[in-house]
């Protein structure tokens, strides 16, 4: 496998090319490239602090989300039905190489 | 920017609180030198993992990093491993370290984390008694969970009981044995503790209360463990969790003060200039409840990093968040926001037979803390409801049907206090 680039936007909109290294989730990937995802929890899904947004039909190829993601995310701020993922909760694979995530506003 | 040196901020300790340090200081700016020094040989890693992925049938010996391994480097953040810090010099600003080297530094920072309370008996140097803080800890205690060891259990506290769930899971035989008169009588209320007894009983854990351990018995290893009402339980390992105490014997032979933690204020500044500190190893004052505490949770340790690095950039720092904790036993979690006290009043949200219901803490009429068990809908708002410390209605809150946000029966008379001020200014 090899690395995957993502395209990041941050919450003020900016873009960043992210190396998502195989092994990482996408929280740490964000998290180890400098983006301002608190990550609290370090990837438990007990936080809501890596909540970001994903194309609609990526999130679907994921499949479902967890009890404890999906309690997290409703009531997180922008919560989207069909684009909010925790990013702790997503697993490399080579065919997300050049997804765009969008980071969620900050609590 | 604030002003610039060539000598470096001095990181002591490479736990959550010291690694969110040295990123934070990258991140916002600090161009200067970073030294991370850890006592520890290897990579910074995650606690949490250590009782409960690590000890799991089949886990293998990985565990989560903080950082992936050439972050440091790409960062210019300097690593000094395998390596304590003998001394620190105030007057010169200078740490010394074990060869007798000395690094100066322009900020010094502790984040000396805290360490397992050994227990205060005989026989607690046997080998097979454990305890569990660090990485190799955890090792230890996955190669001793072997099926049809006798483990024992001492301290029904959230480390106790994540490794008696785990030892189960591992075909172990296992006793639990608490002072107390129910588990995790610290951090929750009654009901909390009920339901994980019946919880860890159903899966075959034996807990036994009120069981003050005297002695630890065995020949060169531990054979039983001894109780002060003279019974006493066979053991092939002993696993205690009774507690940790603050690494501030560093910072106290320095001058910085120090009462069962290293004392800071809100920017994490100790009374000595130019040393912070950080994480586990602090002791401060809520800035919710008003109350002198110390915090063994990452959530704190982010949060004070946070703080310190805001205090040396002279950049805006975030409002605090609330304190939160989290437990997983039996697959089951217990997730905390806000510190609950035995007087609080206490109001069960839902069924527990369920598997699936919250405790609401409620302080003068205004929401203290909630425990969230088996789901996380209450959590959240919890955790913006007890900063804005909001009044509730308990009868509100009784009605599991009735949103928590829903139970708000008007604003705290201190915010309005306080917006009045704030419109005069």
């Amino acid at each position: 496998m090899s690395t995957n680039t993502l395209t990041v936007v941050d919450r003020e909109g900016q873009q960043h090319a992210v190396a998502w290294e195989p092994e990482q989730s996408l929280m740490e990937a964000l998290r180890d490239n400098d983006l301002p995802v608190l990550a609290s929890c370090g990837g438990t899904a007990s936080c809501a602090t890596c909540h970001v947004f994903l194309d609609g039909d990526i999130v679907t190829s994921l499949g479902e989300r967890s009890e404890d993601e999906a309690e997290l995310l409703v009531d997180a701020e922008g919560f989207s039905e069909d684009c909010s993922r925790l990013s702790c909760q997503v697993t490399f694979e080579d065919r997300l190489n050049g997804m765009t995530v969008t980071l969620a506003p900050e609590e | 920017m604030t002003e610039q040196s060539t000598d470096p901020i001095v990181i002591v300790g490479s736990g959550h609180a010291g690694v969110a340090v040295a990123a934070g200081l990258r991140t916002g700016g600090w161009d200067g030198r970073i030294v991370l020094i850890d006592s520890q040989h290897g990579m910074p890693y995650e606690r949490p993992p250590l009782s409960k992925e690590l000890l799991t049938p089949g886990a293998g010996e990985k565990t989560a990093l903080l950082r992936k391994e050439d972050y440091y480097q790409a960062r210019g953040i300097e690593r000094i491993t395998g390596h304590p810090v003998e001394s620190i010099d105030p007057e010169t600003r200078e740490v010394v370290l074990a060869d007798g080297s000395r690094l100066p530094y322009h900020r010094l920072v502790l984040a000396t984390g805290s360490r397992a309370r050994e227990l205060p008996v005989p026989g607690a140097d046997l080998d097979g008694v454990l305890a569990l803080r660090t990485y190799q800890d955890g090792l230890a205690i996955q190669r001793a969970l072997v099926p049809g060891a006798k483990v024992v259990v001492i301290g029904a506290g959230f480390i106790g009981m994540e490794v008696a769930a785990a030892a189960v899971k591992n075909g172990c035989s296992v006793t639990v044995l608490e002072f107390q008169d129910r588990v995790m009588k610290r951090v929750t209320s009654a009901p909390v503790s009920a339901f994980f007894e019946g919880l860890h009983r159903a899966r075959g854990v034996h807990l036994e209360f009120g069981a003050a351990v005297t002695e630890l018995q065995g020949d060169g290893r531990v054979e039983r463990v001894l109780t002060s009402d003279g019974r006493h339980f066979e053991a092939d390992v002993v696993v205690a969790g009774i507690g940790v105490l603050p690494n501030q014997e560093l910072a106290e032979a320095a001058g910085v003060a120090c009462q069962d933690g290293v004392l800071v204020d809100e920017f994490c500044r100790t009374n000595v200039p130019g040393i912070y500190a950080a994480g586990d190893v602090t002791r401060f004052t809520s800035p919710f409840s008003g109350a002198s505490q110390r915090l063994e949770s990452i959530q704190n340790a982010n949060a004070q990093a946070e703080a310190l690095v805001s205090d040396i950039l002279g950049s805006q720092p975030r409002t605090p968040e609330v304190p939160w904790f989290w437990t997983v036993q039996h697959g089951v979690r217990l997730q905390t926001a806000g510190v609950m006290h035995p007087d609080d009043e206490v109001i069960v949200r839902g069924e527990p037979a369920t598997g699936k219901f919250s405790v609401v803490y409620l302080r003068e009429g205004r929401l203290a803390s909630v425990d969230t068990v088996g789901g996380l809908t209450d959590f959240r708002p919890a955790k913006k409801l007890i900063p804005a410390g909001l009044l509730l209605d308990p009868s509100l809150v009784e009605d599991p049907a009735v949103k928590l946000e829903d139970a708000v029966t008007g604003e705290d008379p201190r915010s309005a206090i306080l917006e009045t001020a704030a419109a005069l200014v």
